[in-house]
């Protein structure tokens, strides 16, 4: 134990840069920021920036290391988690907090509303910090492929908060598809109750921009609430929950809940980039559409042959829509509220939410005369639960963990993809995803590059 | 025998004998309806202020307007003014009793929820009906129209004038020439209700307002309930036009255009009852149609036709785009698109529009209508019966569309059956494998009104 603690002490006080500045100048930078060479029982500094509300859940389960800053623009909000951590520095500013900070922490959890993850994890990136970032990656597609190079680039280890890409079950599909369980897989199906699935963080109304103002309640800072989003007056419409049905602020259904739906989808399948994509949504009125989200959608992507594998037609609907009952599904057997299938030419594989939770081949009896193959894939320790402390293991060992920018940044340029197709719905889009364009739409590409307020850079 | 199917009279599923009755007059098959082909209808219309009212318009010039009935003498009033002549009943009871002896038929333009009140009664006084579509509120109520009409060999015609057109008639030879070989798969799609943007349309998806509002005058707000349960009136809530969107006097947007844009596929596919009906939608409650659905209905095989699945689609949510469809064209708001082996049709043409234009036009099989209203006219002088009559087409059409609203009722979609498609045997006249889905086929009738 005492040596531990002494390497912790003087690790820590390396990093605070506190017993003379001379000496650490010799230190390579890449150690700091890759922390290449720090031992499992090291203890990583961290900071968290979004705290009230999935940050919370995120912050307890990296509660195995130190919490030494927190930040939120909403005081009241974080109140629980500060309450939590009497010794960690409060901030309502990022931008100062990792000013002041810079030395002290090794790592950001990151849970800020979408609009923000940009312009928050490229902040924590310069500073060269290890970065767990919500989900979806960012808020546009400009946004994540720029995080996504300005990761590779910084050498710092991410993780994207999709849970289920830990679990031991989307491993298993992995294995059963390249296994050919269900034979070469050319139609998918995804679908979500969202954005009235009954939970506050993924519910959101479907309306006009509010007309009155409401005073901004004083613990909040509006402005740095906004960030990069254009400027608009204070409406608890908005925050703190439900910023996701908003076009300026959230990704609405298929932003919050694609990235886990069609995660094992695009993992398994490897399908990488779609060549086309076309939503269509529900009608409603100019002065709603152009505000929020609608209240369902159904958007139709297709995926070119890769390798092997044939192309695939891959539909996402939500809003508790539904795809056709697959014919093998035993009758009294129910779709649930979140969830995919798989159609392959030889069967077909339906599973739920988060990390293709309850992965079966249906019918069941196929399921059980399946014969498995061996597991391929090694698993993460503690499965989706173990999502964090993945993130805290790749800090510590230098492997990507499992959700690295790398694989989290294509996923969600997938699903914002699909978002941008609501904004100019019933329309296909041609995609090259080597130049960021939609080819054959000039209209749909200004929502691929976002204007930012001024004061805030892209 | 093939060539006699073709004919329109064949696919529209008349009885063999129906050929026969054509140069018959009608008072010779002891039916109702003495009316020789030389005289006027006398006709009585009921639900007047809105698409009943435009109904008798393009009646007027055929039929002798001798009684008029609304609820709502306000909302009936250009009505009574264009035929100052006419009787005016509040109550159409009252009115069937005291002109029984003065009319032949009546056209029935009430919400939904009293087609089937309304039309039976008439129907059990020998008097031909012309309903506004759908049908009835209900899937029994469609087939007791349809069989009330056949056994009192009534002339009827349900509202959905399309039927009479000439791109029906088109797109049937199209498909029975062979031009996109056998179809399995129809797509078919509305933008209604259009979440009530406009004031064409009305709401879904919202809830029972609370308190009450003072009935105007002008209104028999009980009589306007009929057979529905007793609720507080509201100003501009239910009436006029937007019951559409409520369970208790509407069929949503599906009763509103299902028998518009089915009747085609229906006509062009020769379909009977489906197997089974499927539907999922956006958050519905008790009280209104959801935003916006999705219903599925398989057709099994009909002689050599092939089993079709046929996908509704409303709420402004379109098909998948057919890779045939040129780029720069879009989808319309509302369409309908069949898949066959050979080729798609959109709306009635050929895709790509190079491909309909090298087809050119079908051998011509089917006769032309003398118009949807004149039809009506004819069959109850005792001519040939109308392309939507209740027997032959519209009865089948309607159950067929409301099958779709049971799929869509609340308490069958959760929490225990979600995404479950509902196995319909036609005969028995039942779901097979959800029993407590059968008790939506009809619906309890208030004390005072039966059928």
């Amino acid at each position: 134990m005492e040596t531990k603690k002494n390497r912790t002490m003087s690790r820590r006080d390396l990093l605070r840069g506190t017993a003379g500045a001379a000496a650490f100048t010799i230190v390579p930078s890449h150690v700091l920021a890759g922390a290449a060479g720090q031992r499992p029982s090291d203890k990583l500094n961290l900071a968290a920036i979004g705290i009230g509300g999935m940050g919370a859940y995120n912050i307890s389960q990296c509660s195995t290391e130190n919490f030494v800053a927190l930040c939120d623009v909403d005081d009241a909000y974080a109140a629980k988690v500060f309450d939590k951590f009497p010794n960690a520095k409060k901030y309502k500013d990022f931008r100062v907090m990792l000013d002041k900070e810079d030395k002290n922490i090794d790592g950001v959890v990151i849970a800020t509303p979408d609009h923000t993850h940009y312009v928050v994890a490229m902040a924590c990136l310069k500073h060269g910090k290890h970065i767990y970032l919500q989900k979806p990656l960012a808020h546009s597609i400009l946004e994540v492929r720029k995080l996504t190079e300005a990761a590779r680039a910084a050498k710092v280890q991410t993780q994207m908060g999709n849970q289920g890409h830990s679990s031991d079950e989307i491993r298993m599909l992995y294995e059963w598809i390249a296994d050919g369980a269900i034979g070469p897989v050319r139609e998918v199906y995804t679908w979500s109750d969202r954005p009235v699935g009954g939970d506050p963080w993924s519910d959101f109304p479907v309306m006009a921009r509010p007309k009155d103002t409401p005073p901004v309640p004083a613990t909040l800072d509006w402005d740095l609430w906004l960030g990069p989003a254009q400027y608009r007056p204070y409406h608890p419409v908005y925050c703190p929950t439900t910023w996701r049905g908003w076009w300026d602020f959230g990704t609405g259904a298929l932003g919050d809940m694609g990235c886990h739906i069609l995660d094992p989808a695009f993992w398994t399948l490897k399908l990488g980039h779609p060549t086309r994509v076309e939503a269509t949504t529900t009608h409603y009125q100019p002065e709603v559409a152009s505000e929020t989200y609608p209240r369902a959608a159904i958007i139709r992507y297709e995926f070119p042959a890769r390798g092997d594998m044939p192309p695939v037609k891959l539909t996402w609907l939500d809003g508790r829509l539904l795809p056709p009952r697959p014919q093998d599904l035993e009758p009294g057997r129910r779709l649930e509220g979140n969830g995919a299938l798989l159609i392959g030419d030889k069967g077909t594989i339906m599973h739920g939410s988060h990390g293709a939770g309850g992965v079966r081949i249906i019918p069941e009896v196929k399921m059980k005369a399946y014969i498995r193959p061996n597991k391929a894939i090694p698993r993460v320790k503690g499965g989706q639960s173990g999502h964090e402390q993945d993130w805290i293991r790749a800090c510590k060992d230098g492997k990507p963990a499992s959700s690295s920018f790398d694989y989290g940044g294509p996923l969600t340029e997938m699903v914002l993809l699909g978002v941008l197709a609501m904004r100019v719905k019933d329309t296909p889009l041609e995609y090259d995803p080597v130049n960021l364009k939609v080819a054959n739409n000039s209209e749909a590409n200004k929502y691929i590059n976002p204007v930012f307020r001024e004061g805030w850079a892209l | 025998m093939k060539e006699k199917k073709l004919t329109r009279r064949g696919f529209m599923g008349a009885a063999a004998g129906v050929a026969a009755f054509t140069v018959v007059p009608r008072s010779v098959l002891g039916g109702a309806g003495q009316t020789p082909p030389s005289e006027k209808v006398n006709i009585a219309g009921v639900g007047i202020g809105g698409q009943g009212g435009s109904d008798l318009r393009s009646l007027e010039k055929e039929t002798n307007i001798v009684a008029l009935c609304d609820v709502d003498w306000r909302h009936a009033s250009g009505c009574f003014k264009r035929y100052p002549n006419a009787k005016q009943y509040k109550d159409f009871r009252e009115m069937l009793d005291k002109e029984d002896k003065n009319i032949d038929g009546v056209v029935v333009g009430t919400p939904d929820h009293m087609h089937a009140i309304v039309s039976i009664a008439a129907m059990k006084r020998g008097k031909h009906v012309y309903c506004e579509k759908p049908l009835t509120h209900t899937v029994r109520e469609a087939r007791m129209m349809a069989e009330i009409a056949r056994e009192r060999k009534l002339a009827t015609q349900m509202g959905n004038q399309g039927q009479a057109g000439e791109e029906v008639r088109l797109l049937c030879e199209t498909i029975w020439d062979g031009a996109i070989g056998q179809v399995r798969e129809v797509h078919v799609w509305t933008d209604r209700p259009l979440n009530g943007t406009n004031k064409w349309y009305w709401p879904q998806g919202v809830d029972r307002p609370t308190g009450e509002d003072p009935i105007p005058e002008s209104l028999n707000w009980d009589l306007w309930l009929g057979p529905a349960p007793m609720r507080p009136y509201k100003n501009r809530v239910y009436n006029p036009f937007v019951w559409r969107g409520w369970w208790d006097f509407g069929t949503g947007a599906l009763g509103d255009i299902g028998c518009h844009s089915l009747d085609p596929v229906f006509r062009a596919l020769k379909l009977g009852y489906p197997t089974s009906v499927e539907a999922c939608c956006t958050m519905v409650n008790n009280e209104t149609y959801p935003v916006a659905s999705r219903v599925t209905y398989e057709f099994p095989a009909r002689g050599d036709l092939a089993p079709v699945t046929v996908h509704w689609c409303d709420g402004g949510m379109r098909a998948p785009r057919p890779p045939e469809l040129e780029d720069g064209r879009r989808l319309d708001t509302n369409g309908t698109l069949f898949v066959g082996d050979k080729g798609k049709m959109l709306n009635g043409r050929l895709l790509p529009e190079s491909r309909q234009k090298e087809y050119g036009r079908p051998p011509k099989k089917l006769e032309r209508s003398p118009g949807h209203y004149t039809e009506w006219v004819i069959a109850c002088k005792g001519g040939k019966p109308a392309g939507s009559n209740f027997p032959d087409h519209a009865g089948l059409l309607a159950q067929v569309v409301l099958l779709g609203n049971v799929a869509l009722r609340p308490a069958l979609k959760e929490p225990k059956v979600f995404g479950t498609k509902l196995l319909w045997d036609a005969k028995e006249f039942k779901f097979t494998n959800m029993p407590e889905a059968n008790q939506y086929l009809t619906k309890a009738y208030r004390e005072g009104w039966a059928i």
